[in-house]
């Protein structure tokens, strides 16, 4: 794997605020969605595939609206393995950042309970802390599944990004 | 003697099946020296810029068979296209075709980045070596949108060159610009190319352009005349 492309996919990524941002807030909520459901076994199964469809969704969007730029890429030499680690940049960027939102809030909330509790009523801070923290373990559970759900998308969303010619680039001129 | 890098042996090229077939390219040969700039020239829709995309691999031919610098264009797969093309050629396109999201810097600099064999500090180098030669370097960390379209042009002369190839095609690169820039990038275009002993294939409808190339090709409904 070339960690350049990577690298620099992952900072090509971030320049799409608008749409990474927006994700980023909708992982987020899914990253504790499934933590909560892989905790109880009557609605694990949905969330996990809400998540997967989602997973896939996003990633076939970003090959969509990336579209012409691969086709330019391709034109100046990219193959398809390059092209992957473009989806792949704002994929990784978007779990991980989600990720860690969620593992900081829970962190943080956790603290403020356990700061406050002696002295302050701290109802809010707790009803907070059942509506959004995650424990650790579950978290990481969690990050696992969402990864392993990716793969199909991004499998998908490659398979379309291959059949992106460079020509593509030159009609929409 | 002058060897040809570019070879094309009876090029066909049709668009579409049965009675709607139409012929793009008719029975094309060619042979360009390394070093020669060549100028094909023709009225809109006579196959130009087919010519040149068959040429550079991006179209593959109905029939014949396309020879950069003695490989066999028509029979490289898909995988290996991309290779060829990082080694041999380089794109200056009507429309700029520059990546938004990318500073100047990042658009030329993005060619190199899949290259494993060329170090980091050599990309960076090559990069504003580039950026120099064509008088973009003050602006260097520009987004395409914060440029003018000669300067985006440079940009896109520059992303042509950084590596190093010996073959340019350019597709109509002043069909965007007013005359006097697209007189000064055709100058840059002329001049680099001379410097580094490429070879050039311009195409245009411009006749005016035709003085920067050493041979004019004429060609109409798909034929060279």
């Amino acid at each position: 794997m070339n960690l350049r492309v990577l690298f620099k996919s992952i900072k090509f990524a971030f320049r799409a605020r608008r749409r990474v941002f927006t994700f980023i807030v909708i992982y987020a909520f899914l990253i504790v969605m499934v933590s909560r459901g892989l905790a109880s076994p009557g609605e694990w199964l949905l969330w996990v595939f809400a998540a997967f469809v989602l997973a896939t969704l996003y990633a076939i969007l970003i090959s969509q609206s990336r579209a012409k730029d691969i086709a330019i890429l391709k034109c100046v030499s990219w193959t398809n393995a390059d092209i992957l680690l473009v989806l792949i940049g704002e994929v990784v960027l978007v779990s991980l950042t989600a990720f860690l939102i969620v593992f900081q809030v829970s962190v943080e909330l956790l603290g403020l309970v356990a700061y406050f509790q002696p002295a302050f009523d701290v109802g809010l801070f707790t009803a907070l802390q059942g509506l959004l923290a995650v424990p650790a373990g579950d978290l990481f559970v969690t990050l696992f599944v969402i990864v392993v759900l990716q793969l199909p998308g991004l499998f998908l969303a490659q398979r379309r990004a291959m059949l992106i010619a460079p020509m593509r680039a030159l009609r929409e001129e | 003697m002058v060897k040809s890098i570019i070879q094309l042996e009876d090029v066909n090229k049709e668009y579409g099946r049965g009675k709607k077939t139409v012929a793009a390219l008719r029975h094309i040969n060619l042979d360009i020296d390394q070093g020669e700039f060549v100028a094909v020239v023709g009225p809109s829709g006579c196959g130009k810029s087919t010519l040149l995309h068959v040429m550079a691999g991006l179209e593959q031919p109905t029939s014949g068979r396309v020879l950069l610098d003695a490989v066999d264009v028509t029979l490289i797969g898909e995988r290996d296209l991309p290779k060829l093309r990082a080694q041999k050629i380089g794109f200056v396109f009507q429309a700029f075709l520059l990546i938004e999201d990318l500073t100047a810097y990042e658009n030329v600099e993005a060619v190199l980045w899949p290259s494993e064999e060329i170090t980091k500090e050599k990309q960076e180098q090559m990069t504003l070596e580039v950026l120099r030669e064509v008088d973009m370097l003050e602006r260097r960390d520009h987004f395409p949108r914060q440029m003018s379209g000669g300067e985006q042009q440079r940009v896109a002369i520059a992303r042509a060159l950084v590596n190093r190839p010996p073959i340019l095609f350019c597709d109509e690169p002043t069909g965007n610009l007013d005359s006097k820039i697209g007189e000064t990038i055709m100058k840059y275009i002329s001049d680099l190319a001379k410097s580094k002993g490429m070879t050039v294939v311009l195409v245009t409808h411009n006749e005016s352009l035709t003085k920067f190339a050493q041979r004019v090709l004429n060609m109409k409904d798909g034929a060279i005349r």
